[in-house]
Order: structure tokens, then sequence, then C-alpha cells
């Protein structure tokens, strides 16, 4: 519980200005890009290392529920605050405190905006490869504790490569290190503990980031398909030729027309399977997999294929896939995202499956996937004042997870756990794994108090913070 | 006090050992059990399992009366790092070798962890497929044994470590238990990742008895560059230009003419002792292949190259094979030679090599020196009777600290492994120790290893 004298504490040691607990602060921190809400007790912003640590000591003495939060983008409800308590914003904590390209690492504090990393390597002729779509705003900070990935995981491989070391402040204000500057440092990787564990194990509060150079050139093939099915056949056969292209995604129709209502990047509309390629290397290799690529789509009934050679191209053929989930909350601010992830040679019977899902229960499903990863994101879209709609979108949803895992997939690529698919871990896991996951839990945070209720369902003696509803 | 003392618990263990139904060769004959002594240790027992489910019983039994297990893959890493404190039941987990499932189309396969790198490779490759995996013993060496060392070779510099690879994992916990972890899709965020705990974990939390794998194509052409040098400053310009280049190399790898000195030539030219080599991999399309060559042998002509090689198929792999070989050759030519593992920042690898190379002068004592260059990581190799050992490891020691980085012994004597100290002291130590009880409470599994003893 969140006393006036707990306020007050806070504040002295952020400063008033970093502490915010009127009703209107509250309710803008109480959702993030799911329909999930809850309402915190109170927000802080520290400013470095130490008055996290400060802060957190305080929360661990008092035993409060603390959500870390960067930007909020999370697509599963991990950074809503449903035990009320602390919204520990990072957002403040954005610098970069190092660039070396010559040992390839960056240091970062966990605030920074991805793609702020990102204007800040390009020049030096750098990358850092993770690029969720959220990149213009989401926090390196978040990416790490979700383990984000990005359409260019398919040939780089997601976050936790890229992060070498992590500063955390654990839940009794403890600062650690895990990993470091170095590689094959000795002794258990905590550091992979906490990429992807959602704020339930840690506060990362500095990263060192792996970097690489930029490709030397880059290219985008657009391949427009007359079937679905087509599409994705050519993205199996493309695989399984040995090409790795830099990025394989796929739209269908409906995502392409909700893209070009508002970002008009020059997708077709009439089309049911569209294919968003990038080719990455030098120019002699690039024509050799751009000539193998367009072979292999022809046999897959392809009706065009553009190809784009200057930034100016790419970039708007690029802000469509990017724009996607924003172009969709335009039109429908509320829908279901979907994260499941399957078996490459599952991707073809997966997407013909949810589409009969979507007659069977009514709904509009928009998809895009990072589809040379056999990730998924179908977007079940409903009106949020139609609660029938909203009911045959969310049973919609169960099925679709449930179809993933029969499929041989998982729950989650890269979306997270969160809140949302707590209630499918069970399916997902045995009890025995669980158990592991809560050892390791009690470990890093015996009194439960880091972002609870997300991630591991509670085990039966282990739920003293109820989740809260309270309308909004 | 871990591990069994009485011989009555001793035969109560073989008695339970034996009633475990299907385990195969439960020996406790002292003649048989002396071939698995290790770190001055004889087991009381070598059982073989070939299911999990056996290893999981062969758990329970020894959690449940105390007794040390030591999972046991192909026992190449027994004698590498950390000693053992206790050994009552050694645990093989060769037998557990079987491809599960391979799915050429998802780029995966399932297999038993007792597999070896080489057996694996080698169905792959009748699928046109590889697990870009070639850590040193892979002859011998299993799959389980490889990923619960975080064992790792050449094209770590292109394909990442086991963590990056290996899609998923089911282990048997110290208290028994049957977990899952991962799955066979290449992304994958649900839940905890325990599958990078495990790796690397040197079966203290728990045996690794399947995994899943992440495959690549074999590539369409293969060449390799042996470049030598007059000495290690040039060599490491060369390397330095590469980092901040669009190449993409496979393996980089360094050999110096000490380290090489046991083993034949890698190229034609036989390495003096002052001379270092690089040994490139690049893999790849026609093109690509074509222009890695044009543009890294003229950034090799900059830096002063002697007798440039491209070598392909037969001759590369003989390259290869003779570059891994240098590390037996020099361990088994000296038998008080250590080696241990300097990591570093990429840009302190030339200021390491010295620092190593300066150390053996002050002792008088020959270092060789073997590296992945693209990844700071450096292995000397030192030719020391154990009575300098200590010195020299606690100056190779501080020499990789003041760099940014670390140094640990890894192969060694048994009584320079004992005198050489567990982990590195840092701030996330405790944390390790409290993981440890928590999985293993009763310290049965391969006490002593990695994290030292239980204090």
């Amino acid at each position: 519980m969140v006393t006036e004298s707990f306020i007050k504490e806070l504040a002295k040691i952020l400063g008033r200005e970093n502490v915010l607990s009127a009703r209107k602060d509250l309710l803008a921190y109480s959702y993030d890009s799911t329909p999930e809400r809850g309402i915190p007790e109170v927000i802080v912003f520290p400013h470095n290392t130490a008055q996290v640590s400060a802060v957190m000591k305080a929360i661990h003495r008092e035993k409060i529920p603390v959500v870390p939060r960067g930007a909020g983008t999370n697509l599963s409800g991990g950074t809503v605050p449903t035990c009320g308590g602390v919204v520990l914003e990072l957002s403040r904590m954005n610098r970069i405190l190092e660039i070396d390209t010559a040992n390839r690492r960056a240091i970062v504090e966990p605030g920074l905006v991805n793609l702020d990393l990102q204007n800040a390597l390009a020049p030096l002729g750098f990358v850092f490869p993770p690029d969720p779509a959220s990149q213009k705003s989401s926090t390196l900070g978040g990416n790490v504790g979700e383990n984000a990935g990005g359409p260019h995981c398919l040939k780089y491989g997601v976050t936790s490569k890229y992060v070498c070391g992590i500063e955390v402040v654990l839940a009794d204000g403890e600062i650690v290190e895990l990993g470091g500057n170095v590689e094959d440092i000795p002794g258990y990787d905590l550091r992979a503990l906490l990429i992807g564990a959602e704020g339930i194990l840690g506060i990362a509060t500095k990263l060192v980031l792996n970097i690489v150079p930029l490709p030397k050139t880059s290219w985008i093939l657009l391949a427009v398909f007359e079937t679905l099915d087509g599409a994705s056949q050519a993205v199996s056969d493309i695989i399984s030729s040995g090409i790795v292209p830099g990025a394989l995604e796929l739209m269908d129709k409906t995502s392409c027309w909700v893209i070009e209502q508002s970002i008009s990047a020059g997708y077709p509309t009439d089309a049911e399977g569209v294919l968003l390629i990038e080719l990455e290397g030098l120019g002699d290799s690039l024509n050799r997999q751009a000539k193998d690529i367009s072979e292999i789509c022809r046999k897959n009934k392809m009706r065009e294929l553009r190809l784009a050679k200057t930034t100016a191209e790419k970039t708007i053929l690029w802000q469509g896939r990017r724009g996607f989930f924003g172009a969709v909350a335009r039109l429908c601010p509320q829908y279901v995202v979907m994260d499941g992830t399957v078996p490459r040679n599952k991707m073809v019977p997966t997407l013909r499956q949810i589409g009969k899902i979507a007659e069977q229960y009514k709904v509009t499903i928009a998809n895009v996937a990072h589809a040379g990863d056999g990730n998924l994101h179908p977007l079940i879209l409903f009106d949020v004042n139609n609660e029938q709609e909203k009911k045959a979108a969310h049973e919609a949803g169960k099925v679709i997870l449930k179809t993933c895992l029969d499929m041989g997939g998982t729950l989650t690529g890269e979306h997270g756990i969160g809140l949302e698919k707590l209630g499918s871990m069970k399916t997902m896991f045995h009890p025995a794994d669980l158990a592991a996951m809560h050892h390791v839990k009690s470990i890093f945070d015996p009194d439960s108090i880091l972002n609870p209720g997300k991630l591991l369902p509670a085990e039966e003696d282990n739920s003293h913070h109820e989740r809260k509803e309270i309308p909004v | 006090m871990i591990g069994l003392s009485s011989s009555s618990a001793r035969t109560d263990l073989a008695q339970r050992l034996t009633e475990i139904s299907g385990l195969g060769n439960v020996s406790t004959d002292r003649q048989m059990t002396k071939t698995y002594e290790v770190d001055g240790l004889v087991p009381t027992a070598v059982v073989f399992a070939t299911t999990t489910e056996q290893v999981s019983r062969v758990v329970r039994a020894g959690n449940e009366s105390g007794a040390s297990i030591i999972p046991w893959g192909s026992g190449s890493k027994q004698t590498v790092g950390p000693c053992l404190s206790a050994a009552d039941i050694v645990l093989c987990l060769k037998p557990i070798n079987q491809i599960i499932e391979l799915n050429t189309s998802n780029f995966s396969v399932e297999i038993g962890a007792g597999l070896s790198n080489a057996a694996l490779q080698k169905q792959m490759g009748k699928h046109n497929l590889f697990f870009p995996f070639d850590p040193l013993y892979l002859e011998t060496s299993t799959i389980g044994g490889e990923l619960a060392t975080n064992a790792s070779g050449p094209w770590r510099a292109a394909y990442g470590t086991a963590r990056d690879i290996v899609l998923g994992i089911t282990a048997v916990t110290p208290t028994g238990d049957v977990i899952h972890t991962g799955g066979r899709t290449m992304k994958n965020v649900a839940g905890i990742d325990l599958c990078k705990l495990l790796i690397g974990s040197w079966g203290t939390l728990g045996i690794i008895t399947e995994t899943v794998l992440r495959l690549f194509p074999l590539p369409k052409v293969s060449r390799s560059l042996c470049l030598t040098f007059a000495g290690i400053e040039d060599a490491f310009r060369l390397v330095h230009r590469l980092l901040s280049s669009p190449l993409t190399p496979g393996a980089v790898e360094l050999i110096d003419g000490i380290a090489g000195r046991n083993s034949a030539p890698i190229s034609d030219s036989p390495l003096a002792e002052d001379e270092v080599q690089l040994l490139i991999d690049i893999s790849g399309n026609r093109e690509e292949v074509e222009w890695h060559l044009k543009e890294i042998s003229a950034l090799a002509e900059e830096n002063q190259v002697r007798h440039p090689t491209t070598l392909e198929d037969e001759a590369a792999t003989c390259a290869w094979n003779t570059y891994r070989g240098a590390h037996q050759a020099i361990l088994s030519a000296a038998p008080s030679t250590f080696q241990g593992k300097a990591s570093v920042p990429l840009i302190r690898q030339t200021d390491m090599f010295k620092a190593i190379k300066e150390i053996g002068q002050k002792y008088q004592v020959a270092a060789g020196i073997r590296g992945h260059c693209y990844n700071g990581i450096l292995y000397p190799y030192v030719v020391a009777g154990d009575d300098h050992a200590v010195n020299i490891i606690n100056d190779l020691k501080k020499a990789a600290a003041d760099l940014g980085g670390f140094f640990i012994v890894e192969s060694a004597p048994f009584p320079v492994r004992k005198s050489a100290g567990a982990l590195p002291q840092r701030s996330d130590h405790t944390l390790m120790k409290r993981l440890k009880t928590e999985f293993d409470p009763n310290n049965i599994l391969n006490p002593g290893k990695l994290m030292g003893d239980a204090d």
C-alpha cells in the first residue's frame, strides 16, 4: 500500500518533480499497447542507477509491487500495473554513454529509444540489429526485457545475441553487473535470464550492447502474389533454398489495405499476399539473390515484382510495414495482436487455419508475419462497443494460440507473455518447467514485488499481491 | 560433507541403482570404475543411461541418498576447469544418442545429447545441412557435453555461440525432475530462458539429455585463407580492418609459431616461432566468396602478409584439422603444459598477446597462443613446471584484468587446476551461489565444478 508518507519519501529521493500521483497522471500510466488496464498508485522517474537503487530499497522495505516501464509500447500487457503500487519509469535514463566501434560495443541507459541509437550508429557505419517495429518509440531497456525481435532478426538473431552485459538493480536495491564488456564471462549466464524476463527479475539500468557494421548494400524486393498460400509457400521455398535474406516479411490483403489508408507506402490493395524481402551484401551477390528469389516466387503465382534500390524507395516500403500497428489503431483502436510462432514448415497450414478461424468466429483478421522466422502476427479487429464482437475476438485469439502450439510452436516469439498469455503458460509448460522458473524468480525476487502477476502463473501459495480490478 | 562417506551407504546406493529398470551396465567393479577416475576420485558406480527417464531415476536415487553424480559424455572436458570435490556415481550419457526428429524444412534437429558432434554433422551433411558449432574435440565430444561446458569453435565468429543456435533443451534437474525449455521455433520468448542458463552450467544445475538445434544450409562455396605475418601487430591491424568493414568472414583464427610447433604446418611454409598465422574461413555464394577473397587479400597485402595461401576442398579441411589438432599436440608434448582462456575487449587483443609473451619471458617458459580474433579470446599454452604455474596464472589474471577482461585456467594438470581457483569474484557471485543452492540443495550434481567448493 502506497501511503502519503511513502510518496514523500520517494520525493525526497528523487525530487518532487520526479514523482507523480495525481489522478490524471495515474490514468496516463494505467495502460500499454494492449486493452489491459490497471491503475498505479504512484509513478517515479529516476535519473540514474543510484536513484533506482534507493527507490527499490524503499519499495522493498514496504513490499510494494513495482512495474518497471520504458515507453509502454508493450504488446502483452506486461507494463500494466495490475497490482497498483509503483510504476518505475526509466525514460529519463536515456543517454548514450559510449559508442566504441573498434570494440563493436555501445553502452547505453535503458530509457534510450531504439531508433535514437540507430541514428547515432548509422553515420559511423554501424547498426544494432534488433529492430522491433516499434523502434521509433520503444526503449532498449524494454527491448531487453521482452527479448524483442524485429524484421532483421531473421538474418541477425534476436536481442539476446546482442546484449553483452547488463547492470541491474535487484529487488532489494542491490546493484549487480551481469555479463560484461567481454565475451564468455565465466559462471552462470544470469544475463540471459534477465533478457526476456519482462522485468520480473530485476531492473536494467545500463546495457552493454554488441553493434555490427552495416552491410555494404541492401535492396528491397516487393513480391505481389495472387494467393496467400502462394506467398507463404514462397517463404518456405526461399528459406529451403539456403538464401538468408536480411528480412522476409509477409502481409495479407487486409494488412496492405489498412497500411495504405494511412501511410501510402505503395502496397497493392487487391493482392492476397505480399512479401517484403530485404537483400544484403554486395552488388554482384544481390543480383544473384534477386534472380533466385524471383524464380522461386514466380513458381508460387507471383504476379508482380518490384525492386527498390534507392534509400528513398526503401524507406517508404519499410515505413509501411513498420507503421502497421499504428495504422490499425487509427482505424480500430482496439485489437488483439497474436505473436504465435511455428516451425517454419508449418507456416502455410497455420495461416490457412487462421483463415478458417476468422470465418468461424466471424471476426476480421489482418495478417502480418516475420515470415522467415515463422513468427505470425494475426491482428483480430473488433468494435470495442460491441460486446459480442469483443468476446468473439478473444475466443478466436485463444484458438489461434492453441493452433500454434498444436503445430509445434510457441505462444510468443517476441511480444512476451505479460498478462495476455499468462493463462496459456500451463498449456505450454509442465509443472516441473514452471517450478524451475519459480526457482529462478525466488533467487532474484523472493518477495515477488517486481512486476507481480506477469509472465509466470502464480504458484498456489504465492499470490499475495491480488490483482486489483479498477474500473477505468 | 559432500558425497557418500560410509561403505554401507555405498553398498545401499549400488543396490538402488541396480533396481532401476532398464539401466544397463551398473558397474561397481573397481577395475572398471577406476577408468573413470577424475581429480583423484574413483566413483563407487558407473552407470549408462539410455533414456531421459533413466537419468531422472538415477538422479532421484542419488539425491535421496546424498550421492554425488558426475554426468559424463565422452569425458573430454572432465579435466578442464575447477576440480570435483566428490564423485560417487559417474552417469554416462553416450547411449542417449538418437536423432529424434530431423525437420529439413524448419532447419532443426532434435537429438539425444550423447550424440557426438562429428556423427551429427555427418548425418546432417547428407541433407546438405550443418550445425555451425565446431568446438575443439568435435570428433569425440558429445553435443550434450559441448553445450554443458559452453564450448565453442571458429564458427562462432559468424554464427555466435551455443546460446544463439540451440532452440530447446530437455534436462533432468538435481532433484530428478525432467524439464523442457525452449522449443523448436526460431524465436521464442515464452517464460524465463532456462535454455541459455543450462548451456555453460557445467552440469551443476541439470543434466542435458535431449536438445533441439538450429541447422543451416551448407554454404555453396567455401575457401580458406592462410596468412602469415612477421609479428602480431601486422596480423591484428588486418583483423581490426576486417572488424570495422562490412565483410563477413565465417571464422578468423590466430595461431603463433609456438602453439603450432608440435603439429604439421598449416600451409606449405612452416611457421617460425615468432611468426603468427591467421586462418580465415570465407563461405557463401560464389560472388560473395570472390568479393571477400579479393578484399581480404588486398588488406593483407597492405599489412605485409607473407606467403598468402588460398585453400579449398581437402586442402582447406586439412588446414583446419591441423589448426584444431595443435591444441592436443602441444598439451601432449609436455604434460606440465597448462592452457587457459583470456577474454579481453577486441582492441586489447594485441596487448594481451604481448602480455602473455612477456609473462612467458619473465618465467623463462614457452608460451604459445591460439585465438578467436572476432571474439577477443586468446588461449595461452604455457609450458611450465608446477612450481611456477600459480605465479604465472596470477600474472595472467592480472594482465587480463588490467585490460578490462579476465583469464581462467582450462586444461591443466590436476595440481594446477586445484590451485588455480574457481570463478573470478564479481558482483553477481552471490546470486550464482544462491542459484546453485536453490536448484541443487544437496549439492549432488558435479560438486566443485564451475562454482568451486560450496562455502
